[in-house]
């Protein structure tokens, strides 16, 4: 990987995890700061209220409000290590298994409790 | 250390030494540094414009262009010049007719 | 040689089903309306939104084979999620007003063969539709409903049976002013482009484009079906016109049912053309329903970065899954609840056209970005094309709703 420019190259672009699935999109990039040491790109930010913040404040407190009353304790980000960047092309592979992420919560949440319960939830190419 | 969030810094107004506004952050330009323990992306450079409302629209190189083709001042930071000790409050370190531009 | 043989085979059937798939309840209702109140002479409409959406759908797969991204992808990506929450509230919004008509168009069609009311059909509709995207892969969705949508060809036949004056058809291609009520007019021109130039259906067919894996050898295949395809669907919408000048403007009827519709195939056609009509409404609002299910699945799906593919069993994209399911049946329940579709059909193509520049005005921008097109960016003419897209795109949205109040009626 050559030169990158954080914004054009990174933020929002998709995220694959080892598996090559989809895990949702660089929804925020946290920037390590030291005095006399130029900017580390440290840490990939995904969903959760970074997404909501950057929307706009009436989703953030949306969001906040929905969490609240479905009692999640968590904020929802997922946080990877820039350095588990494995490629940067169209889309960023990050060395991380999906499934231990927190903003994909909802998508096993789904899965687990909604469906999988309903016929021909597994008919599909693999 | 501190850390700050990339989309706070985008957008941002930056000042030089005189309080003067250079511009609005757009980009930030990172490389490849090589350590012994493993190699991390820093950012080397800041591209800063005068044009509010784009940086809003998160840049692409439209963006970037269209402030050439509208004639207006592009700056290309380098990280030494930029003072981040407030991120909310980005300065470069010297006077604005001391900055180099792309143009 | 395969190879070819599969990019060019690719390319029938997307011609097959851009015909079979361009009629839907709202191309039926507005060409019928526009028939009926003013003869022929709206058939330049028809033309300006079949060319809008053959133009644009040749760029949505071209964006995908070229940049291996969807055209949602790219909105959230070159515009960032500020920007892309505006055209994503937007198209979900008119997406699921034309689902819930479309759910109407299928249990209205199946009302008028079993007398049965169209509100207790809605359920069941939903229930098929949902169980075919459920267990089925992009291409049985894609090709399936399409393929039996060929029925619409009756509209051309029953055309050709009422012997217009092809002279004037040919005229009426030509913009023309009204010759009486103007706010009813341009109501109804409005209505009839946003009913050709949905963003679902170039949303549709980005996202198709990644689900059949094009890559830039699909770029001139892509080119011919998005441009025949379209414009033979323009054809048949034009023979739906056709028709109801013929049948419905001499006798002054007021089009506010689908009975009053099935006359345009029943006259030419007698009792063979309201089968024809039945299955024609039934099995093109069909199509229309599993492709916008999807479209409002796919939206969500690239714009937040979840997992999606109509191929994926639905426990590997539960997202996805669930949003086609919930829009389904939320709008299933609209029609259950009374809704007239014939009224909502028209009301949906106005908000429609009133949306377009969100969806249209990016496009000039990512398909002359080098960095997501790199050698096919579009030439001048494509460009053109765009820039007069556009400017239409802002005028309608002017127009739109001042036009809903003043010739809505």
């Amino acid at each position: 990987m050559r030169g990158l420019h954080l914004v054009h190259d990174v933020q929002d672009a998709q995220l694959l995890d080892r598996h090559h699935d989809k895990i949702g999109r660089v929804d925020g990039l946290l920037l390590a700061l030291e005095d006399g040491r130029p900017p580390r790109v440290a840490t990939i930010l995904v969903g959760g209220r970074v997404r909501d913040e950057r929307i706009g404040a009436p989703v953030r407190w949306f969001m906040q409000l929905l969490r609240t009353l479905v009692d999640v304790k968590s904020d929802g980000i997922s946080r990877i290590p820039f350095s588990a960047v494995r490629e940067i092309s169209h889309v960023v592979e990050v060395d991380v298994d999906g499934a231990d992420l927190a903003s994909q919560h909802v998508e096993r949440w789904l899965c687990d409790h909604v469906v999988r319960h309903i016929p021909g939830a597994y008919i599909g190419r693999q | 250390m501190r850390e700050v969030r990339l989309d706070r810094l985008v957008g941002r107004t930056v000042h030089d030494v005189d309080g003067r506004s250079v511009g609005h952050i757009h980009e930030l330009h990172a490389e490849i540094e090589l350590h012994e323990h493993g190699n991390e992306y820093v950012v080397v450079a800041f591209h800063v414009g005068r044009l509010a409302l784009l940086p809003s629209m998160a840049a692409s190189r439209f963006a970037w262009q269209s402030l050439r083709f509208l004639g207006r001042r592009r700056y290309i930071i380098p990280w030494q010049l930029m003072d981040l000790s407030d991120p909310l409050q980005p300065r470069v370190r010297c006077a604005l007719e001391e900055l180099p531009s792309p143009d | 040689m395969a190879g070819n043989v599969k990019k060019w085979s690719n390319a029938a059937l997307g011609l097959v089903c851009g015909i079979g798939g361009f009629l839907e309840i709202g191309s039926i209702a507005t060409a019928t309306q526009a028939g009926a109140e003013f003869g022929v002479q709206l058939a330049w409409v028809v033309a300006v939104g079949t060319i809008g959406l053959a133009v644009l759908m040749e760029m949505s797969g071209r964006l995908a084979a070229v940049s291996k991204r969807t055209y949602t992808d790219l909105l959230r990506e070159r515009f960032g999620i500020r920007f892309f929450t505006a055209p994503l509230v937007v198209v979900l919004i008119v997406s699921l007003l034309a689902l819930a008509a479309e759910i109407g168009g299928v249990s209205t069609a199946l009302q008028m063969a079993t007398g049965v009311s169209l509100r207790w059909w809605a359920l069941p509709v939903a229930f098929v539709a949902w169980m075919l995207l459920w267990r089925g892969t992009f291409t049985v969705v894609e090709q399936g409903s399409a393929i039996f949508g060929i029925v619409a060809i009756a509209f051309a036949v029953g055309a050709w049976k009422l012997h217009p004056q092809w002279n004037e058809v040919g005229a009426a291609l030509v913009p023309s002013r009204p010759a009486h009520d103007a706010a009813r007019y341009w109501y109804i021109a409005v209505s009839v482009v946003g009913a050709s130039v949905s963003p679902y259906l170039f949303i549709f067919h980005s996202s198709g484009a990644i689900e059949d894996a094009w890559d830039t050898e699909y770029v001139s295949v892509n080119r011919l079906s998005a441009v025949l395809g379209n414009l033979f669907g323009g054809g048949l919408s034009i023979a739906v016109l056709i028709c109801a000048a013929m049948v419905l403007a001499p006798k002054h009827a007021n089009v506010d049912s689908f009975d009053i519709i099935a006359q345009t195939l029943a006259t030419p056609l007698g009792r063979a053309g309201l089968w024809f009509f039945i299955a024609t409404l039934g099995i093109t609002c069909f199509g229309a329903t599993l492709e916008i299910a999807l479209s409002v699945s796919y939206l969500l799906a690239q714009g937040f970065g979840w997992s999606w593919s109509e191929n994926l069993p639905p426990a590997r994209n539960a997202r996805f899954s669930m949003a086609y399911t919930v829009s389904i049946l939320a709008m299933a329940l609209v029609m259950v609840a009374g809704i007239d579709p014939l009224k909502l059909t028209t009301v949906t193509m106005v908000v429609t056209a009133a949306s377009l520049p969100l969806t249209i005005i990016p496009m000039l921008v990512l398909m002359n970005d080098t960095d997501v097109m790199s050698a096919y960016t579009n030439g001048w003419v494509a460009n053109a094309a765009l820039v007069a897209l556009s400017i239409l795109s802002a005028v309608l949205f002017v127009v739109a709703v001042p036009l809903q109040i003043l010739g809505g009626g």
